[in-house]
């Protein structure tokens, strides 16, 4: 029926991490051995962050809070590691701390139907002023010992992070959730026309408790593995990651309304977006400055995932021309 | 094209009797029956709002029946979803679009009932999805459909009778013995039509039963073997198709007498203040021409979807025309959004008061003087509460508005009194030319006769009235002329001693 097979979007966003690479490669050291080590070091949560992200925006939410969340994991696993305590119990205790504190925001939002978007606002600022109050030293750990930062620092061949593998498993494994379970199809159900999904026999509710808790078990994993790269955390410090997923996400091509979106294209996001501050950088911008032409990337993206250009063509039909200025004037 | 009227079966394979079925304030459906019989066609037609979809929507299980039997194969049926049903053999096709844009087609066939396996042998506790196996049954059902479609192409890709065919694979990969279509033809062009019609063919080929839900009366001829129609949410007679002609079909459609309960009453009418010319608006308006006098109220009649919203809409400005002109006293109006069309006096008011007509949270006089906000608002834009209470204490009393008080909030006010309120602000505005789509949709009888009566005054006072309605009564009592809109054209007009309700509906059906 269809006759010409489009490129997939995802195809178009790896050869731009690949050219951008290249470009980056020619025109500044990017290509040294540490400028490749700290791209897999910094890209490695994000990737992760930008899953957990994709997958709470495919079933029509968001998450604002995400941030904080990882502050808290960080924060959990950190003090346990400062008591001495080995990996698989502060690994396991920060994915728990994500998995509640996400699973808490899916719940608030489903039980007393509150748009997400205000329920993880909220949490955000809760999150922040619980540091400051409650946690001791405003959850400041400092002088963190090899039991864990090894996790954050080691490295294949002296080169690949841990983490950087452990990132790349990680998308390769919700690559094949997302595509071959029921659950990941019903995502995609929810957020795409919810209606519909309740009479494919989904419990929208349901699913949306199942994408928080997920997403908090990725948070949880994003963040041990952003604390462990370094010997000391501040969870306020994790404010402002979300947005950072958000962009991933939606500049790899997972539709701000809900419904379309691939873990694929996440990826390539959290590259693109990693890119696109060391550029910036290596051109000479002000750090600041970078936040600005981030949002203006965002917002670009968003438009190309949401618009309906068929729509928008015949909108603007005829306003740059003066003989199609003229025609609508005369209609 | 399938035009052969099979034998009927005698088997019956889903009855329902005695079916009841109440919304507050509504009786949708009383004492309804239907019986449908082994690979037969069943048409189920009806006027707007007989209780053709609420009746399918009990078979589907979206609502329960308060009262009634229903039995499938001779045993009792108890729906309790959608997924119930499909689980049950019987599939529904929606009017709205039941498909997830950003899939493919074959995700789309399989959601929420996908084949599983197991990851690994032993591994039956992780299910994952079985994509060769769906994609040979999606092949096998496309095969069955005599179609060739690209399993991996994205749904929002498809055009709309691609995406019906999708829905109709869907409904198939069931195993649906029962399929019900509700208004499959609505959105199709008359090619994608006679596709349609070739699949519903096969289908019944291989003993599917179906009931085929259409205002269409073309249609029930061409491919159905029986037919039942309801009015009023009641079943009225159930024939072999061959048996019955159209007129038939219309008059038992119609059936009630005509009561004349509306105050209409002979105003002089003058000279002609607005016309349209050849109002076109892509997939939604043909060329539509009208005129409207001085005085006169003009009925916009037509089926659901027909296109009467959408003229007016057009008509006031709030969408944009592809091409038309719009002229107010003879001369061309250049107004391109409501705001202009309010300026030369035009206003509409929306069907539904609650979404567009209305700000409900706010208070019956704030409501009344929204559109005057510049009129009663002295320097810097603060608002001169007295000016305000002046204002809609007029209306409140010329239409006898049942309220508190000016100040009391509109949600808490009934229907009638919400649609009051509606029209006091309108008339506000001090408009010339009236627009009222549905004026008297989901209001009580008493309300409904005093909306009559204020829409009567109007017309005497000199204003032009354009009425939208479904209720064909209404139409008849309270028309001048009477336009009757399908298919965004207009395929007819009525002066006022022409009318009857049989030929409106000969002309919109």
């Amino acid at each position: 029926m269809s006759g010409k097979r489009k490129v997939s979007r995802e195809a178009i966003l790896g050869i731009l991490v690949v050219a951008f690479m290249a470009f980056l490669a020619l025109t500044s050291n990017f290509d040294s051995k540490s400028g490749i080590y700290s791209m897999m070091l910094d890209v490695s949560p994000s990737i992760v962050g930008a899953i957990a992200m994709s997958m709470v925006i495919i079933t029509g939410n968001i998450d604002i809070s995400a941030g904080t969340i990882l502050g808290f994991v960080a924060f959990a696993a950190g003090s346990l590691a400062e008591l001495g305590a080995p990996a698989w119990i502060f690994i396991p205790a920060g994915i728990l701390m994500g998995i509640c504190l996400a699973g808490l925001n899916g719940w608030i939002s489903v039980t007393f139907k509150v748009p997400s978007i205000v329920v993880t606002l909220a949490m955000n600022m809760v999150h922040l002023g619980f540091y400051a109050t409650f946690l001791p030293n405003a959850g400041w750990v400092e002088n963190l010992k090899d039991n864990f930062t090894w996790l954050g620092r080691g490295r294949f061949f002296d080169l690949v992070p841990y983490i950087f593998v452990i990132a790349l498993l990680v998308a390769v494994l919700f690559m094949y959730i997302m595509k071959n379970t029921s659950f990941g199809k019903s995502l995609y159900a929810v957020g795409g026309n919810r209606q519909a999904a309740i009479y494919a026999g989904i419990n929208p509710d349901r699913t949306v408790i199942k994408v928080y808790l997920v997403e908090g078990l990725l948070l949880g994993v994003a963040g041990i593995l952003k604390a462990t790269t370094a010997n000391e955390i501040m969870p306020s410090a994790f404010q402002g990651r979300e947005m950072i997923f958000i962009s991933a996400a939606v500049v790899g091509g997972v539709s701000i309304l809900g419904g379309g979106g691939k873990v694929l294209g996440a990826v390539f996001g959290a590259f693109l977006v990693y890119l696109l501050s060391i550029a910036m950088i290596y051109l000479g911008f002000q750090d600041y400055f970078q936040f600005s032409l981030q949002g203006i990337i965002v917002l670009i993206a968003v438009f190309v995932t949401v618009t309906d250009f068929t729509e928008l063509r015949k909108k603007l039909r005829g306003t740059f021309t003066r003989a199609g200025r003229a025609r609508k004037a005369r209609a | 094209m399938q035009t052969a009227h099979t034998e009927v079966s005698s088997t019956t394979v889903l009855h329902l009797e005695g079916i009841s079925k109440s919304f507050p304030g509504v009786k949708a459906l009383n004492n309804m029956a239907i019986e449908l019989r082994l690979g037969e066609i069943h048409a189920v037609c009806g006027e707007n709002g007989a209780g053709k979809s609420t009746l399918m929507k009990l078979i589907t299980g979206v609502y329960r029946p308060d009262s009634g039997t229903m039995s499938l194969n001779g045993a009792p049926l108890v729906v309790h979803n959608p997924n119930d049903a499909y689980a049950k053999g019987i599939a529904i096709i929606f009017q709205e679009t039941s498909l997830f844009p950003e899939l493919t087609v074959l995700e789309n066939i399989f959601m929420g009932h996908e084949v599983l396996r197991p990851l690994l042998g032993g591994l039956a506790f992780l299910p994952v999805l079985d994509y060769p196996t769906m994609r040979a049954q999606a092949k096998e059902i496309f095969s069955r459909l005599g179609m060739d479609l690209d399993l991996d192409a994205r749904v929002a890709d498809l055009g709309v009778a691609t995406k019906q065919m999708v829905e109709i694979a869907k409904a198939l990969s069931f195993d649906s013995s029962i399929l019900i279509l509700d208004e499959p033809t609505a959105a199709l062009t008359s090619r994608e039509v006679a596709t349609l019609f070739d699949t519903i063919g096969k289908l019944k080929a291989h003993g599917v039963s179906m009931l085929y839900i259409s205002h269409r009366l073309d249609e029930i001829f061409q491919i159905a073997d029986r037919v039942t129609v309801i009015r009023d949410g009641e079943h009225v007679h159930t024939e072999d198709v061959i048996k019955v002609t159209r007129d038939q079909l219309v008059s038992w459609m119609v059936g009630r007498t005509l009561h004349n309960l509306y105050p209409k009453e002979d105003v002089e009418i003058g000279e002609v203040v607005f016309e349209a010319r050849d109002i076109r608006q892509e997939g939604k308006l043909g060329g539509v021409d009208l005129s409207l006098r001085r005085g006169e109220i003009l009925g916009l009649s037509g089926l659901a979807g027909s296109g009467r919203t959408e003229l007016a809409l057009a008509l006031a400005g709030l969408t944009e025309r592809d091409s038309g002109e719009i002229l107010i006293d003879g001369k061309p109006a250049t107004f391109r959004d409501y705001r202009g069309a309010m300026a030369r006096g035009i206003v509409y008011i929306s069907e539904d008061r609650q979404k567009y007509g209305l700000v409900v949270p706010m208070s019956v006089s704030e409501n009344i003087t929204l559109p005057l906000l510049h009129r009663i608002s002295g320097l810097a834009g603060i608002i001169n509460r007295g000016k305000e209470g002046t204002i809609s204490d007029r209306y409140i009393a010329d239409l006898s508005i049942k309220t508190p008080g000016g100040d009391f909030v509109v949600n808490n006010l009934s229907g009638g009194n919400q649609q009051k309120v509606s029209v006091a602000k309108a008339l506000a505005m001090e408009p010339r030319i009236l627009i009222l789509d549905e004026p008297t949709r989901g209001v009580d009888v008493g309300a409904k006769s005093e909306i009559h009566r204020i829409i009567c005054a109007l017309a005497r006072s000199g204003k032009s009235i354009i009425m939208i309605s479904s209720d064909l009564p209404e139409i008849l009592g309270m028309s001048d002329r009477v336009i009757v809109m399908k298919g965004g054209l207009k395929v007819g007009e009525l002066s006022r001693a022409e009318l009857s309700q049989e030929k409106i509906l000969e002309l919109a059906l």
